[in-house]
Order: structure tokens, then C-alpha cells, then sequence
């Protein structure tokens, strides 16, 4: 019994790095283009403008298990063909970033006008004011909700499975059709319930790192 | 100093600074008085590029801000009335920010010009603290100290005492009095008529978007000429 404990959970550890892989790619370029997306809904350009929220309106109005479908065996048709990884990648980026766009937009927009007057008549531009001044405490504003997302990433990113990638749950879901057993999806839960929790702790960690001021 | 010409400004339909012209020479502290909405603020605020004027011709030091834009900012520095600290950096790192970033002057230089600046306005003790761990009347200073710290040549105050309590408004009052003795030019906007009366080499009465009386505070508080500020100097002198 243990040893085979010890095997599927190897078995599943195995999986689980496309699912650490998936989140790693993901955590990073959706925020860089949650930022981006951010800096551009507030620019006052309205083309921009206009552009992001219809981008941020169609990703997070649809299911993104169909933005993976659509990525997956939509492309195709329109002759992209895509390998399950950067499918998948691809999906949960553009996905993710729709969130982190709407998040950091709503977060810089919560800084007082104050802030950008007083930076303005020291002397700082633009860009050392959004750099030093808003965004950093943009940063503090933001954690909860970018916490949220960070633990539905991890729930998410079980999706893949769908377009055939070998992730944990479809190692899980793989163990359990061969020995016909439960335990490999509990040992999944756990596997899950981990990596959440260390999520959950580092941004508690950083909640607290930033409770020094205010 | 200060050259202004014949400013307008609107806000949409509503007409804010209906002509204004004065000058300021270098060295006075000048303070502007007025009842609410008559301009004094946005007229502090057109100075120094907060708000771009309509029509008129502004000079800093013979400048034109039109044609200059940021150079004329430069020789000025800002106090507002919400103080708008930085709350995620501590007392000193408010003070360094702009002279490192903007001037590219050096960690340690700037942290002690900082140190001097706010043992000037007696807040030595507090250069670790976050903003949020200060009294209104210490932050108010630590706003003023931040705006020296840039070494402006004019010194703008936007109602710096109107929202503290009234036991903070004298540590404020003293540090600016201190600065008008140095003959530093400032423009303050205030309601507090006794220290107008006391620190300021002129007075600038404000009314519907016109300075309706530039002149020395004697003038306005003991004798004054028109019937709308003898209004007004009643009606805030029985407020306190």
C-alpha cells in the first residue's frame, strides 16, 4: 500500500511538471501584459482604449475552457497549428492578462490624485512617477486579488488536460483508469492543496512585508 | 519674480480666474485671501503647471511657462492642503526622492540635506517613520521640508493649515514664518487671517476670480477700502 503511494505519487509528480511549467510561463507574461494592458486603459487614448476593453470584455466574459478549445482546435482551421504546450501557454496568458489588466487598472486608479500632483511639482515625469510612486503602491492594493487569481491559476491550469497535455490531473486520471483505484486522485487533491498553500503563504508573506506603511 | 498678465481660466462653462495680473518680487511672502471658489487655489495651481491657463501670459523669473513648460516648474516648489506625502517610503525617503531622481544628486548628499531640512522643522526623530505614523501638523511639515528639499527659488502654499486641527496649525504656521524670515518668496493661500496679517508683506483679496486688493495687510485688516472684504473679514473672524 505505501509502496504504491510512493509510485503513483511519483507517477503524478511527473505530470505535475507541465503544471508547474504552464504556471511559471503563465504567472509571468500575464502580468507583464496585465501591466501593459493596464498603463493603456488608463492613456486616455481611445483607440487603445478601446481596444483593451474589448480584449478584456470577450476574455474574461468566455469560459476558458472554449479559449483553449478555440486555441487548440479552432486555430487549426484558420491555419495556426499549435503544440499542446504553447496552446495551452498561449490561452492562459491572454486569459490571465485579461484579469490582471482589469486588477492593475483598477488598482492605479485607486491612488489619490495627490500623489500624481505632488510628484509632478517636484519634478518627476511620467514615467519615474508611475515607476516610483503610483505603482509601487499599486502593488500593496492589488495583493488580495492578485492572490486570488494566482490560486485559481493552480485549479486552472487541471484544464489542460482537455487538449492531451500530460499534466498532473490527467496523471492522476491516468493511475487511477490503469489500477483502478481512488488514491490517486486524493493524492492529486494533496498535491494541489500544497502547492495552493504555498501560494497562499508567500502572499500573506508579501501582505505583511507591505502592511509597514498605511 | 512673478510676473502674471491678464490670466483666465475655466473649468467647462465656469469661469475660474476672470483677469488676473500681479507681480511678486523676490523675497516676499505674499498671501492670498478670499472666500471659497473665488480662484486663490487655482490660481497657486496655474503657477506652478498643475493647471494650464486659458489665455494670459505667466513669467517665472522672466520665463514664459507657455513657451518654457517644465523649466519654470523647476524653480518652484508645492504644499497642498492634503499634504500627499508618499506613504510607502518613510519620512527621509520622501525627502530623497525627488532630489536623487530628478536632480541625479547622490544617495548620501541628499540624505543630508534631508537631515538638515528636517531638523529645521524639528522633525529630526521622525526620519524612519511612515507617513501614516505622523500627526497632520507633522506631516504638513515633512511636506515642507520634502518641497525645500528641491531648493525652489518661490515657495507655493495651498491652504497648508485648512486641514489640521486647530491645535496643529501653530507648529505649521511657526516653520513658515521661519521661511518668510529667510526671504524665500511664497504665495500662500490661507484662511488664517492673523498670520496673514503678521507674516505676509502684501495681501492679495480674492473675489470672483479677480484680485480686487493688493496691498499691504494693514490696509486690508485694519482699514479696509471695499465693502466686500469688510464682509468677508466679518464673517471669518466671527468663525473664529
Amino acid at each position: 500500500m505505501f509502496d504504491y503511494i510512493i509510485n503513483v505519487s511519483g507517477y503524478i509528480l511527473e505530470g505535475s511538471l507541465i503544471t508547474f511549467q504552464l504556471y511559471l510561463v503563465t504567472a509571468i507574461f500575464s502580468v507583464i501584459l496585465g501591466i501593459a494592458g493596464a498603463l493603456g486603459k488608463i492613456s486616455k487614448i481611445p483607440l487603445l482604449e478601446s481596444i483593451l476593453s474589448f480584449y478584456t470584455w470577450v476574455f474574461r466574459g468566455t469560459p476558458l475552457l472554449l479559449q483553449l478549445f478555440f486555441a487548440y482546435y479552432g486555430l487549426p482551421v484558420l491555419g495556426i497549428t499549435l503544440e499542446p504546450f504553447p496552446a495551452a501557454a498561449l490561452t492562459f496568458i491572454v486569459n490571465y492578462g485579461a484579469y490582471f489588466t482589469e486588477i492593475f487598472r483598477g488598482g492605479i486608479e485607486s491612488i489619490n490624485e495627490g500623489q500624481y500632483e505632488a510628484a509632478k511639482v517636484l519634478g518627476m515625469n511620467y514615467r519615474q512617477t508611475m515607476s516610483r510612486i503610483i505603482i509601487p503602491q499599486t502593488v500593496k492594493r492589488i495583493l488580495p486579488a492578485t492572490s486570488n487569481e494566482a490560486i485559481n491559476l493552480v485549479k486552472d491550469s487541471a484544464l489542460v488536460a482537455v487538449i492531451g497535455l500530460g499534466d498532473l490531473l490527467r496523471a492522476a486520471k491516468v493511475a487511477v483508469t490503469r489500477d483502478f483505484s481512488i488514491i490517486p486522485f486524493i493524492i492529486a487533491a494533496v498535491f494541489y492543496l500544497v502547492i495552493s498553500s504555498v501560494i497562499v503563504t508567500v502572499f500573506r508573506k508579501l501582505e505583511e512585508k507591505y502592511s509597514v506603511y498605511e | 519674480m512673478i510676473k502674471a498678465n491678464d490670466i483666465y481660466k475655466s473649468f467647462g462653462e465656469l469661469e475660474v480666474l476672470s483677469g488676473v495680473s500681479f507681480e511678486v518680487e523676490q523675497g516676499e511672502a505674499i498671501s492670498i485671501i478670499g472666500p471659497s471658489g473665488s480662484g486663490k487655489s487655482t490660481l497657486l495651481r496655474s503657477l506652478i503647471g498643475l493647471e494650464e491657463i486659458n489665455s494670459g501670459e505667466l513669467y517665472i523669473e522672466g520665463i514664459s511657462v507657455r513657451e518654457s513648460g517644465k523649466k519654470t516648474y523647476e524653480k518652484m516648489g508645492m504644499v497642498f492642503q492634503g499634504f500627499n506625502l508618499f506613504p510607502h517610503k518613510t519620512v527621509m525617503g520622501n525627502l530623497i526622492e525627488a532630489p536623487m531622481v530628478v536632480k541625479g544628486i547622490k544617495k548620501s548628499a541628499a540624505r543630508a540635506k534631508a537631515a538638515a531640512l528636517l531638523k529645521k522643522v524639528g522633525l529630526s526623530d521622525k526620519k524612519d517613520s511612515f507617513p501614516a505614523q505622523l500627526s497632520g501638523g507633522q506631516k504638513q511639515r515633512v511636506a515642507i521640508a520634502r518641497a525645500l528639499a528641491m531648493e525652489p527659488d518661490i515657495m507655493l502654499f495651498d491652504e497648508p493649515t485648512s486641514s489640521l486641527d486647530p491645535e496643529l496649525v501653530g507648529e505649521v504656521l511657526t516653520v513658515i514664518r521661519d521661511l518668510a524670515e529667510e526671504n524665500i518668496t511664497m504665495l500662500i493661500v490661507t484662511h488664517e487671517m492673523g498670520f496673514a496679517r503678521d507674516v505676509s508683506d502684501r495681501v492679495f483679496f480674492m473675489d470672483h476670480g479677480q484680485i480686487i486688493s493688493d496691498t499691504v495687510p494693514e490696509k486690508i485688516f485694519v482699514n479696509p477700502e471695499s465693502e466686500r472684504i469688510q464682509n468677508f473679514l466679518t464673517k471669518i473672524l466671527s468663525q473664529n
